[in-house]
């Protein structure tokens, strides 16, 4: 289980690909010293960098190039046929992969907005994004990689969740806010250190509950749907 | 019987019809191109998603023609729907760029492509020209339909109609800038690459991020930061070009230009003649970077 985590890592993490994660959270830092430099008070930025940037697309398409890239490419190209054909239980396989994938994702996007929250407010503050950050994380890693495995287009797929489902509906319909990572990860955060820069629509409970089942329900999804897996050739 | 030039004449039969030149050759590039676009001679799978947003467009269109004829009033004129259509605008954006540039690199048909008689600016103008069409296409014929929803509803007969029509004008010309701009950096994002779930993600996030930079911008202490601050977004710098050409002061976006508008449609020519030099130059070389 350690050797596909070392190799997921490796795959993710050695080629000149993995330098297209930095300039979003370094963007995000940038833009906190720039505002904090000039010495703003933090509700008038922080909305917009905090959330706006941070929430809304940071950690999401963080997320999403991580979550789809450990099994997606090594679908595309091919080589997953190696692990497959390993004695090894297809469970092993996704939990090593989807730990990867969190813990790329949350380190990823949770350092830079710990920073932000500091220069935005406290360290109480940028602890209480930081953890937020984590748990949206392992929630959007688990429903990409599951993407990955259903359909051949994992990253359009995505895309429609998080500009479509997200970001326009969750913006005009409320009814939506209860399916979407985005508004959990303000929760959990606003409720941890409240401040006026976050905005709340769904509660505590909901977020935490709907966040487990969003990571152990498209886990075990995944596992199942890696069970019966065909590399059958399909160009669209 | 073998000419002279020939090592062995192994009976094929010769080619002697017409030879087609450059011309039909970014001609068929650039037809090719906008079937893609719309997933036409592909399979259905192709096409859910440039038809899921080109959906989504035209019952917005219809619901907003449909209202305006019952109620007589207006929700969005024609240039707002283009700016609230602004994300849907990305997807699309995000959908056609891999399906025009990274589908030739990642299947290695470039070399096949300019083993023909087609030239590197053949190419990029071929598959520019073909996505400007699409992404206006996208926006232009919504428009049409509520222009047309207008159009058979006016109390004015011809002059009503004219009148409608002249506001439709400026409408098609502001998707055309739309189409544009957003067509060229798409474009040059999605060439770096022959992986095209990257290429989509690249294009969103460099959309996306640069939005929360004209906010900070737009809340900085000085009054030439606030004024430019739309510069620093694509969304934004074409919001800020139509309220320029147009002459009003300010609209539903918010921007507050003060006199630097003749700075906002610089920057969007400047822009979209950059991405196209950088495109060209990317394609001196055929290898993926």
């Amino acid at each position: 289980m350690s050797t596909v985590a070392l190799i997921t890592a490796r795959g993710l993490f050695g080629r000149r690909r993995a330098l297209i994660l930095l300039p979003l959270p370094l963007l995000l830092i940038g833009l906190a010293a720039i505002c904090r430099a000039y010495d703003l008070p933090g509700d008038q930025w922080g909305e917009a960098v905090i959330v706006g940037l941070g929430f809304a697309v940071v950690l999401p398409v963080v997320s999403l190039i991580v979550g789809t890239g450990v099994l997606g490419s090594e679908v595309d190209d091919g080589t997953l046929v190696h692990i497959l054909t390993k004695p090894l239980p297809r469970r092993d396989i996704i939990l090593a992969k989807y730990a990867v994938a969190a813990g790329a994702s949350a380190v990823t996007s949770a350092v830079p907005l710990f920073v932000a929250g500091v220069l935005a407010d406290s360290a109480k503050f940028g602890a209480a994004l930081a953890v937020a950050a984590v748990v949206g994380a392992f929630a959007y890693s688990a429903l990409f990689v599951l993407l990955s495995l259903v359909t051949r287009r994992p990253v359009l797929l995505g895309l429609v969740y998080i500009l479509v489902w997200e970001g326009l509906l969750g913006r005009f319909l409320s009814g939506t806010r209860v399916l979407s990572i985005e508004q959990y990860v303000i929760t959990i955060a606003n409720k941890i250190n409240p401040s006026t820069i976050l905005d709340s629509e769904v509660g505590l409970g909901t977020a935490v509950i709907m966040s487990a089942v969003f990571v152990v329900g498209c886990t075990l999804a995944a596992i199942n749907r890696l069970g019966s897996f065909s590399l059958a050739g399909e160009t669209s | 019987m073998s000419e002279t030039g020939v090592i062995h004449d192994i009976g094929y039969q010769r080619y002697e019809g017409p030879r087609l030149g450059r011309g039909a050759a970014v001609l068929a590039l650039y037809v090719h191109g906008l079937r893609a676009s719309f997933g036409f001679g592909r399979s259905a799978k192709a096409k859910i998603f440039p038809w899921m947003v080109a959906g989504i467009m035209l019952l917005v269109a219809v619901i907003l023609a449909a209202v305006r004829s019952q109620t007589g009033q207006t929700i969005f004129t024609y240039v707002q729907f283009d700016d609230q259509m602004a994300w849907l605008i990305i997807f699309f954006v995000a959908i056609l760029g891999p399906e025009l540039m990274s589908r030739d690199i990642g299947s290695n048909t470039l070399p096949l492509y300019f083993s023909r008689p087609l030239r590197a600016a053949d190419y990029v103008a071929a598959k520019f020209a073909a996505m400007v069409t699409a992404v206006w296409l996208l926006l232009g014929v919504p428009q049409l339909i509520m222009f047309l929803g207008a159009a058979f509803t006016t109390d004015d007969g011809a002059k009503g109609v004219w009148n409608e029509f002249l506001d439709l004008a400026p409408g098609w010309g502001y998707s055309l800038l739309w189409a544009l701009l957003f067509s060229s950096i798409g474009l040059l994002v999605a060439s770096l690459t022959g992986k095209r779930a990257f290429a989509a993600g690249g294009i969103v996030a460099i959309f996306l991020l640069t939005t929360p930079i004209v906010v900070v911008l737009s809340v900085l202490p000085s009054s030439a930061a606030n004024h430019m601050a739309g510069l620093a977004s694509p969304m934004s710098l074409i919001a800020g070009v139509g309220q320029w050409l147009s002459n009003e002061p300010e609209s539903m976006s918010g921007l507050d230009l003060g006199r630097f508008g003749p700075i906002y449609g610089i920057e969007a020519v400047c822009l979209i003649a950059a991405c196209l030099l950088l495109l060209l130059a990317r394609y001196r070389k055929v290898a993926a970077l």
